[in-house]
């Protein structure tokens, strides 16, 4: 179970970075790049000696790790907004152009001198140290359900996402309620590369053993578009969103035990994993489209 | 009005049509129809009289629920278009039918041989370009083949897809509404080519609401209301008056008494005024080309005009949905060209949008939260201290109460906006917007597809509104509303005021011809 929520960590957060934009009418699929710009991010600041901040030094690496998973996702904003580029185009193009950045800073510039295939790993008081011991959950679960409890209240009850809301509904609708939509597109975005940004930074802070980032990016790797299915089982309601990456958590965890134990295939695993996801999310794949198709 | 006396019998003859859809609309009433080779036809009516129905149906786009359609005498079954295609039977629509990204030669490569078999053999773009200029030349078009329809202006794409319609052989032609997108240049291009068509033998049919084209263009003209044929006159002994008599029905003047005078109204200062005002369609043309209007409180100015001649982009340039490229708009002495809905609203004008189901309406959220479009940043509804946090329990109870006021039925609060019915959809926008207490209010076709209950609910409210000193500028396409409800009443045609009459002076056949586009003298 502990082995459970670690895996959901990261995955809670990338879901609601696809949920606030299908909320707000963007398919916004961006998140694997904010992920790895994140967790970039975490190595840089964590693995800096940075003795004077004592335990700010996590808080630090996290506001960081938002900061420029908010940034990369400014560029597809801008884009759209005020260039008419679509998301799904500019996203997918970022997230391989984060990935080039990422193995290139990855393996030449914050590279571990005594073990090249990996990052230099975060100092200790950077580190989220494990909270049952033997697994790899660590306190970093709790950051993420805080953010996904805050961007419920602020879906539900705030004017941007009320705002959000509307413009999700149909743009003629938002301009008509006097909406601001490209402030509130931008706004959408944003939000959404926080959330990945910090998931990045937790794969990184808080996923023990090597604190660091693998040259092969295979620890980070992933999370964003798996994030996908966590939305749409969650009905792009990041209450739903918490259980539905606590159940894909326990898809994901579970696999690996069918490998260990029944030695089934690890691509057959994923093929399972991946039916499994596809039939959860049917309903709300519906919705969206039907959405779609009715505008 | 027999006007076959010197021809020979008619080549299409459409008998008893009755066309009901789906939904239940009752769109034909029996209608009988004629059509001679040779001859091009008028088909006149106002907006939902049917004539689009009546074509579609000719065209095998639509089947009659009754009635029958004979060819030399024949009857005839069309199960879909390419039925009437092949008995020489095309229709033009208002919305063309080529593919935008092709080029015109591709476009007419789909329809050549007409089929996949003709493009796996592999088609001969040669063929196809010899009988396409052998057709233009014969016809004196001139239409490039080879750049993609999409960038083709609107008339030149309009000459392409009659060429298309020739070029498949057809010998009926149907135009529907066919001006509406041209300049008047291009008009008479059209007019011109059409005439030379009929001499070569075939039948055009010519859709219209303009009386003027009638005149120009037909040599006979049969006149739809309501589903129902209401006339029918050879051309040359038709006047547009008798013409706009059939077209709008023949009810002597309208005489009604009149809740404020109107003497009164004009002493006072506008509270709504638009001068010089040019605003452009999605596709950049001027469709608002230069409209004065004035609004006084206490006062409905009715705006009387067929759809599509510039009184939906009027509004949402008023409204501050689309820009205004010349003039100005002062609301209450606060100049408010070219702001934002937001701005204009708090300055005291509110929008009952023709579409409100796009519009004013989120149908998928909550009858609740859709009580708070364009209330959403106003701070009685949000939190007593956290600010820009909505207190949705105040939302609640302000939607119970406008539920309750306007006897809107709703199951429940919870419910989808999209769950309620047309006419509760609209009482719920009305109690909304009536909830933000404005002085001018921009009423645009308010009672369109409502029952008759909630129509006449809503026009008690308009009423209502003018009683307590508001300005109502009621945008509609229906001309009985106009007539029932409002003191003046402007007619718009092609994106200008063609005349303001007031209540005494509005005679139903006037109106219809300026509808129509004639100046009343
Ligand atoms: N697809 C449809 N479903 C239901 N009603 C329709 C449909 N198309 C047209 N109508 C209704 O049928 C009537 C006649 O419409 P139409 O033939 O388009 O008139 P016109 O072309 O003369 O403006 C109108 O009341 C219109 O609302
Ligand atoms: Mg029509």
């Amino acid at each position: 179970m502990a082995e459970t929520l670690s895996y959901s960590m990261p995955l809670a957060l990338t879901g609601l970075t696809f949920a606030i934009g299908i909320r707000t009418g963007l398919f916004n699929i961006g998140s694997e790049g904010q992920v790895y710009m994140g967790a970039l991010a975490a190595v840089a600041i964590g693995s800096a000696s940075l003795s004077y901040a004592g335990h700010a030094h996590i808080a630090l690496t996290l506001i960081g790790s938002a900061l420029i998973g908010m940034l990369w996702a400014l560029i597809p904003a801008l884009l759209k907004v005020y260039r008419g580029v679509h998301e799904v185009l500019s996203t997918i193009m970022l997230n391989w152009t984060a990935y080039y950045i990422t193995m290139y800073i990855s393996s030449q510039v914050l590279v571990d001198p005594a073990r090249p295939e990996k990052t230099l790993s975060v100092l200790e008081s950077s580190r989220f140290s494990t909270i049952v011991p033997g697994t790899t959950l660590t306190g970093g679960i709790f950051i993420s359900i805080a953010t996904a409890l805050a961007y419920y209240f602020l879906i539900s009850r705030s004017v941007l996402g009320y705002e959000i809301s509307l413009l999700g509904s149909g743009i003629d609708v938002a301009r008509y309620a006097g909406v601001n939509v490209r402030k509130i597109m931008i706004y959408s975005f944003l939000l959404g590369g926080i959330a990945s940004g910090i998931a990045g930074g937790l794969l990184v802070i808080a996923r023990p053993p090597t604190y660091a980032i693998y040259g092969t990016l295979g620890n980070i790797w992933g999370y964003g578009f798996e994030g996908i299915g966590v939305a749409l089982i969650g009905r792009n309601n990041p209450i739903g969103i918490i259980l539905a990456s606590i159940l894909y958590g326990g898809i994901k965890n579970g696999g690996r035990f069918m490998e260990y134990y029944a030695g089934i295939d690890s691509d057959l695993v994923k093929a399972i994993n991946g039916l499994i996801v596809i039939s959860l999310s049917m309903p709300e794949l519906f919705r969206i489209l039907g959405r779609l198709v009715r505008r | 009005m027999d006007d076959s006396g010197g021809r020979d019998r008619p080549y299409i003859s459409m008998r008893g049509i009755v066309k009901i859809y789906p939904d239940g609309t009752l769109a034909l009433r029996g209608v009988d129809l004629d059509i001679y080779r040779g001859e091009i036809l008028g088909l006149l009516g106002e907006n939902g009289a049917g004539k689009t129905t009546l074509m579609k149906i000719l065209s095998g786009f639509l089947r009659p629920t009754r009635g029958l359609i004979y060819i030399d005498g024949k009857e005839v079954r069309f199960r879909d278009p390419s039925d009437a295609i092949n008995r020489g039977i095309y229709m033009v629509h208002q919305h063309f039918s080529l593919v935008p990204s092709f080029t015109v030669l591709e476009n007419l490569c789909l329809v050549h041989g007409r089929g996949f078999l003709t493009t796996l053999k592999g088609l001969d773009l040669d063929i196809v370009r010899e009988k396409a200029k052998k057709l233009l030349s014969v016809l004196g078009l001139d239409v490039p083949l080879d750049i993609p329809v999409e960038n083709l202006p609107v008339g030149v794409r309009q000459r392409a897809e009659i060429l298309k319609a020739l070029f498949i052989g057809a010998n009926v032609l149907i135009l529907d509404e066919p001006t509406s997108l041209l300049t008047p240049y291009e008009a008479k291009e059209l007019f011109r080519f059409i005439k030379e068509l009929a001499q070569k033998g075939a039948a055009v049919i010519f859709i219209t609401h303009r009386i003027r084209e009638v005149i120009e263009v037909t040599d006979r003209v049969v006149v739809l209301r309501r589903g129902l044929v209401a006339g029918e006159m050879i051309t040359r002994s038709a006047t547009p008056e008798k013409l706009s008599e059939l077209m709008v029905g023949g009810e002597a003047i309208v005489r009604r008494e009149i809740a404020t005078s109107e003497r009164n109204i004009l002493a006072g200062k506008p509270i709504l005024s638009v001068r010089g005002l040019v605003v452009l369609d999605d596709l950049g043309r001027p469709v608002v080309k230069g409209v004065d209007l004035d609004l006084f409180q206490g006062e409905i100015l009715g705006i009387a005009g067929v759809e599509g001649n510039g009184q939906s982009e009027l509004v949402e340039a008023i409204t501050g949905l689309r820009s205004v490229l010349k003039g100005s708009v002062i609301l209450n002495g606060v100049d408010i060209t070219n702001k934002t809905p937001s701005y204009i609203y708090k300055h005291g004008l509110i929008h009952i949008p023709s579409d409100r189901d796009r519009l004013a309406l989120a149908l998928d959220m909550k009858i609740y939260e859709n009580v708070l479009i364009g209330l959403q940043r106003n701070p009685a509804y949000h939190h007593n201290i956290i600010p820009r946090i909505i207190n949705w329990d105040t939302v609640k109870k302000a939607a119970r109460e406008l539920i309750k006021r306007f006897s809107i039925t709703a199951e429940s609060l919870d419910a989808k906006a999209r769950a309620l019915s047309g006419g509760n959809r609209q009482r719920l926008v009305i109690a909304r917007e009536l909830s933000k207490g404005a002085k001018v209010v921009i009423a645009s076709n308010p009672t369109r597809g409502l029952d008759i209950a909630s129509t006449s609910y809503v026009r008690t409210i308009l009423r209502e509104l003018r009683d307590r000193g508001a300005g109502v500028l009621l945008v509609s396409s229906d001309l009985d509303e106009i007539l029932e409800l409002s003191d003046r009443i402007a007619v718009i045609y092609d994106g200008k005021i063609l005349g303001i009459l007031s209540r005494e002076e509005a005679k139903r056949v006037d109106i219809g011809l300026m509808m129509g586009g004639v100046q009343a003298s």
